[in-house]
């Protein structure tokens, strides 16, 4: 490993992703010897999203964010749809302000890591950490391969898979209820296309969310983002329920999604440019390791379960990015204290706590887990379109709003139920 | 021309090799995924199979080959895997696949 061995660190951070990075980027302005260990070639070379990003918690945290970053467009346009064999109920908003921009993630991962270096922090890559170094149950470094690197506290930002959590017994296996699968494409179409395709001036973005036939009905649903140049299609589902009922590749899956309609015709001409997969935690608060600190260690972002999916829009950026920010004033605060112990760096915890993230994961999440039963992805998009369809399309007699609904809900389940999920959506349990 | 026709043209199906080959790769000599199959003698899920996104889970004559070559670091197979077949690791040194976009 590049730095000696010998070299003792205050900080290490295990991965520089959106937390790691933001947590080095806040430490080494706090004036902490701070290196990041990488597995990648380069930061973000290993880091895959769907596409957006909420801004101002990262303007929180970075100086100069808005101006300096790699943010694709701003976004404008959201568009929550419907869909099932026989059409796309579709809702709409378009704004003129926006507080969320689409973005390539290993480019904005770069970039945080590329100012957590210029604000003092060491960055090595192509570092595979394979484990936490503890002595007396404290952590005092890691370790890859042979060699060992010392630090007084070690924050763990290594993502979805907690490969060395699982290892120190921090968190038990990953099981398939606790994640989705994420797979997308990006596909290179041009700006001019892509304005002229999604009524877009070259600024404004598009953040698309599809339920229904998109995902073979299984929880989870698509997504279209448009970059500068370039869009991104994808699917995620839950773990869980593909592992019961899909029954072809996922590929296949996300291949049929992008050669039917609308997409043929606003992909028409288009090249792929990437594909990739990624998990993304899904279980809220159930995902959270027991305690996200212990005895010289604190646990951040993906790592830490931080995400909300709540069905027409993600956030999981700006949480591991805050999260991080969090650790390292919790760090600080340790250090005032005289050392990092469990019981120092606890106000890790208290500081989540209060701030905007743990209050988000705990407000959205019976809404969470309403996301992971599979009727939501059935029934609502059979009964929009169904009522939809039966309005517009007619011979004869045009049936009532009411009498469309009625005819569309005809064997599909109870209407108690479905006006259950409706409040638990708008109000939570 | 019929409609379906029309937008059948206009959009080809992309098969996963080429999907894959769309990508930046450094692929490590060394695997970072074993599957011990003996273990997967017996799996009536076969989850592996169809949600790897990378496909290197297949079946051949009820026996399970794998590959690591076209892996994609999801870590989906470990996840899914109900035998706890798989062992799963990152790649060393930085290779595997190197996400430009991301």
């Amino acid at each position: 490993m590049d730095p000696p061995s010998a070299t003792k660190f205050d900080v290490a951070i295990v991965g520089a992703g959106p937390a790691g990075a933001s947590a080095a980027y806040t430490l080494a302005r706090k004036g902490f010897k701070v290196v990041v260990l990488e597995r990648g070639r380069t930061p973000g070379s290993k880091n895959l999203f769907g596409g957006r990003v909420y801004s101002h918690p990262l303007e929180l945290i970075f100086e100069g964010f808005k101006n300096e970053a790699p943010i694709e467009r701003w976004t404008k346009r959201e568009v929550l749809s419907f869909v099932t064999e026989e059409g796309i109920v579709s809702v709409e908003y378009a704004s003129g302000s926006s507080t969320s921009f689409t973005a390539y993630l290993s480019k904005l991962s770069a970039w945080m890591a590329s100012k957590a270096e210029s604000a003092g922090a060491i960055l090595v890559t192509d570092v595979r950490v394979d484990d936490i170094l503890m002595e007396n149950g404290k952590a005092v470094g890691i370790v890859s391969g042979g060699d060992r690197l010392y630090a007084d506290v070690v924050v763990i930002a290594e993502g979805v898979n907690r490969l060395l959590c699982e290892r120190r017994n921090i968190t038990p296996q990953l099981s398939p209820e606790e994640v989705a699968l994420g797979v997308k494409h990006v596909i290179r179409l041009g700006t001019d296309k892509i304005n002229d395709r999604f009524g877009l001036d070259s600024n404004e973005g598009l953040a698309w969310f599809l339920i229904g036939k998109v995902t073979d009905y299984l929880p989870g649903g698509a997504f279209l983002y448009t970059n500068s140049t370039t869009v991104s299609l994808g699917i995620v589902v839950f773990l869980s329920h593909a592992m019961k009922k899909v029954k072809r590749h996922i590929y296949e899956v996300l291949e049929d999604l992008r050669t039917s309609p609308p997409f043929t015709r606003l992909l028409e001409g288009g090249s792929l440019v990437e594909y990739g997969s990624h998990l993304t935690p899904e279980a809220g608060l159930k995902m959270m390791p027991k305690k996200l600190y212990g005895d010289g260690f604190l646990i951040v972002g993906d790592a830490a379960g931080l995400l909300i999916n709540l069905g027409y829009t993600v956030r999981g950026v700006d949480l591991a990015a805050f999260s991080g920010y969090l650790a390292a004033e919790a760090i600080e605060e340790a250090h005032s204290l005289g050392s990092y112990t469990s019981h120092n760096l606890s106000c890790y915890e208290r500081k989540l706590n209060d701030s905007f993230v743990m209050k988000e994961m705990k407000r959205h999440d019976s809404v969470q887990k309403l996301m992971s039963k599979s009727h939501i992805f059935e029934l609502y998009p059979q009964v929009l379109v169904g009522t939809t369809k039966r309005l517009f399309e007619f011979e004869e007699a045009s049936p009532k709003l009411l009498e469309a609904a009625k005819e569309s809900l005809k064997g599909k389940g109870s209407k108690f139920k479905m006006l259950l999920d409706a409040i638990t959506l708008m109000r939570g349990p | 021309m019929t409609q379906q026709t029309a937008t059948k043209q206009r959009i080809k199906r992309i098969r996963l090799e080429d999907a894959l080959n769309a990508n930046v790769w450094d692929v490590d000599a060394k695997p970072h995924i074993i599957v011990d199959s003996e273990k997967c003698v017996g799996c009536t899920n076969s989850a592996c199979t169809y949600l790897c996104p990378g496909g290197c889970f297949t079946l051949l004559a009820g026996k399970l080959l794998y590959s690591y070559e076209g892996c994609l670091e999801c870590g989906t197979c470990r996840v899914v895997c109900p035998k706890d077949a798989v062992t799963w690791n990152y790649p060393l040194s930085g290779r595997g696949v190197q996400y430009r976009f991301g």
